[in-house]
């Protein structure tokens, strides 16, 4: 407990881990939100401005109102509707206010727009159709006048012969790969921690651990004090890290909490052991097994697709067997899984692999520290 | 006997660094490993704290094998290394009470020896400061305070001066001999013949991992046969008179260098006076003329061949 509280007390007060670990992963969340923000926008649909001009002409087109109106009814409308005169249409046309303008005249329907975006493409469409239709009616009735309220019904309807079936009540968003891998690259950036762990207590790496293995304490019980102490204070800044995502950025993790969190502790856990396990591996200088740190955590991440979106399916496409051997993407699909898929088999897989690789960091690491003399200091 | 070290031997690959180094440490001594850089002092001690592994030997302290499972025993030791070893992101008060926790485990002793510790390395006005606000006078006072907080019986202090101002030096040497008269043992290795000389009652010379002498100053200095070094400042000295002054009874060597004439003599009385009469007899011009008694570094010298601080 004593190594614990002192331990705990110096990590509070290292303030360049403390950036690396937590300020570090919120900075890139915030630039990740600034940066796909406008493409989530675009991605949502937003209610078309439609003025469409009230003159005489107009008040004759019944069927085409009452299309119109149905289309712009309901919470999922297409249509915003403003009725005025076709100088004050033209005038918000000018200002933008609008994003066309539908006059009927006796010879023609005239769709007037100042821009050519998908939201004049979907009114063109609309009115496309609806002539479409409308004709159709116009030249049955001629030729079959016999039954015009079933015509109506029929053409009235739309039969997809193609049923789309879900396995999950989630939409596909690639964006939030890309928050999750930076939760999974927060994970991997508790191997600071762990690496530092080793250098305090491997009495080949520092003076300070070798007055720490030259008193009356088990180096195992020592070290494992200190690594608890480290994995506490990971797993605070991680669940701030999850808590700001979740309520400040609204990252949506699906229903799934308590697996949330499950994934997170077992994800900090993999990271500190992981930096603990580079550290005993690495016999070079400091500087260097945090280069190496550095350096596999951002491949991992990158190969996860925190930089690159469509970088994780290239991967699982074509080297599937990395894409299992790289825990940061494991921890990224886990979830993913968790947010897209109703069941747990994905998500199972992916944890049971990520703790493997936990037992084998810690495994390796206990193996090497565990020597009591060494053959040089 | 506190400590029992017979014939360790330590390699690191090619390089011999203890050559079947033998010694022993008795109660309420203080014990001075005295060796140039790389002579093997810290690994003997490195190896004594089993902390590192040795090829060959054995080691006892307080009559039992020291192993890296010895807690008993680690519990009787304090070590002050010769890096400070501290946290940087702790305080001189937290420093002190962390180190000391890891041996005394009740808190209301462990403040009490933690009080003392700052009391007697005088660091009572410091004990809210980080380590980096220290200067390294300071530092080395809270390395050595975070060494001996838990009142160890055996204190092992590895060169715990270096690169320290005179002032804290001397801080620093009286409290080790304070320590000792309150009871401990204490093991100090230097490369400061004259801080050994002075705090020591026991010295052993160790030199490419071999002892090559043990003994109190005194002994060490019987041992050889340098008996007083002289040194006259003179701006001219012939071959001729330099021959007359070598042919002078009981004079070992005489040497002029940097217009600075040494004449080494051995052990006997009135080395001075003979050399001074041949130099008025020679008509030798003459400036300052100084007379030393040998040091440990002359004893260092006819032993090895070599300076201590070669």
């Amino acid at each position: 407990m004593h190594i614990f509280v002192n331990r705990l007390k110096c990590l509070l007060r290292e303030k360049e881990n403390i950036f690396w670990t937590m300020a570090f992963p919120l900075i890139l969340a915030i630039m990740f939100n600034l940066a796909f923000s406008n493409l989530n926008k675009g991605e949502t649909f937003q209610t078309i401005e439609l003025a469409v001009v009230n003159n005489a002409d107009w008040q004759q087109e019944s069927y085409l109102k009452t299309a119109l109106e149905e289309a712009s009814a309901g919470n999922t409308k297409l249509f915003n509707l403003t009725f005025t005169s076709q100088s004050e249409a033209e005038n918000l046309l000018q200002q933008n206010a609008v994003d066309g303008y539908l006059e009927v005249t006796a010879k023609q329907l005239k769709l007037i727009v100042n821009d050519s975006g998908i939201k004049q493409s979907i009114i063109k469409s609309f009115l496309d159709s609806y002539l479409q239709t409308a004709a159709t009616v116009n030249t049955i009735l001629e030729n079959k006048p016999q039954k015009p309220e079933q015509l109506l019904h029929s053409t009235g309807e739309r039969r997809q012969y193609v049923r789309e079936v879900s396995g999950t009540a989630a939409e596909p968003n690639s964006i939030l790969n890309y928050f999750y891998s930076l939760i999974a690259m927060a994970c991997f950036f508790g191997g600071f921690l762990g690496l530092n762990e080793i250098t305090r207590i491997e009495a080949n790496l520092s003076p300070l651990a070798a007055r720490i293995n030259i008193a009356p304490v088990h180096k195992l019980k020592a070290f494992f004090s200190s690594f608890s102490a480290s994995l506490l204070l990971h797993l605070a800044e991680m669940f701030i890290l999850l808590l700001f995502l979740r309520y400040v950025l609204k990252i949506d993790f699906g229903p799934k909490s308590f697996y949330v969190v499950l994934t997170t502790i077992v994800g900090s856990i993999t990271g500190l052991s992981f930096g603990a396990f580079i550290s005993v591996l690495v016999k070079k200088a400091e500087n260097m097994k945090i280069a190496i740190l550095v350096a596999a955590t951002m491949t991992g991440s990158f190969l996860a697709g925190m930089m690159y979106a469509e970088m994780k399916y290239l991967v699982a496409k074509h080297l599937p067997l990395l894409a299992y051997l790289n825990p940061l993407n494991l921890l990224t699909d886990a979830y993913y899984s968790l947010y897209y898929y109703d069941t747990l088999t994905r998500y199972l897989q992916n944890l049971g692999i990520l703790i493997s690789f936990a037992l084998l960091f810690c495994l390796g690491t206990y193996f090497m520290i565990r020597r009591r003399k060494y053959a040089s200091l | 006997m506190i400590v029992h070290v017979k014939n360790l031997v330590k390699r690191y690959r090619e390089l011999l660094a203890l050559d079947h180094l033998s010694f022993t440490v008795d109660d309420r001594e203080v014990f001075g490993l005295l060796g140039p850089n790389g002579s093997g002092k810290t690994t003997a001690i490195n190896c004594l704290l089993a902390l590192l592994a040795y090829d060959k030997g054995e080691i006892k302290i307080f009559g039992r094998p020291m192993t890296p499972e010895s807690y008993e025993l680690k519990r009787q030791i304090g070590i002050v290394p010769q890096n400070v070893a501290v946290y940087n992101e702790l305080t001189v008060y937290e420093n002190i009470d962390y180190f000391c926790g890891l041996y005394v485990e009740d808190k209301k002793l462990r403040k009490e020896f933690v009080a003392e510790a700052i009391e007697f390395v005088g660091l009572n006005d410091f004990t809210d400061y980080y380590p980096k606000k220290l200067s390294g006078g300071l530092l080395r006072r809270l390395n050595i305070a975070c060494g001996i907080a838990h009142k160890p019986k055996l204190i092992i202090l590895d060169e715990p001066t270096v690169a320290v101002d005179p002032q804290s030096r001397n801080k620093i040497l009286e409290g080790i001999l304070e320590l000792n008269r309150q009871g401990a043992t204490i093991i100090y290795t230097s490369h400061y013949m004259e801080e050994v000389e002075q705090i020591c009652s026991r010295i052993m010379i160790i030199d490419k991992g071999r002892a090559i002498a043990t003994g109190t100053k005194e002994e060490l200095k019987a041992m050889i046969t340098l008996g007083e070094k002289i040194t006259i400042e003179s701006q001219y000295i012939t071959e001729t008179q330099l021959s007359e002054l070598r042919a002078l009874p009981n004079v070992i060597s005489a040497d002029y260098k940097n217009k600075q004439l040494i004449i080494k003599s051995g052990k006997g009385s009135n080395n001075l006076e003979i050399v001074l009469d041949a130099i008025k007899r020679e008509k030798i011009q003459f400036g300052k003329i100084y007379s030393e008694l040998p040091t440990l570094n002359d004893v260092f010298l006819e032993i090895t061949g070599k300076q201590l601080r070669d």
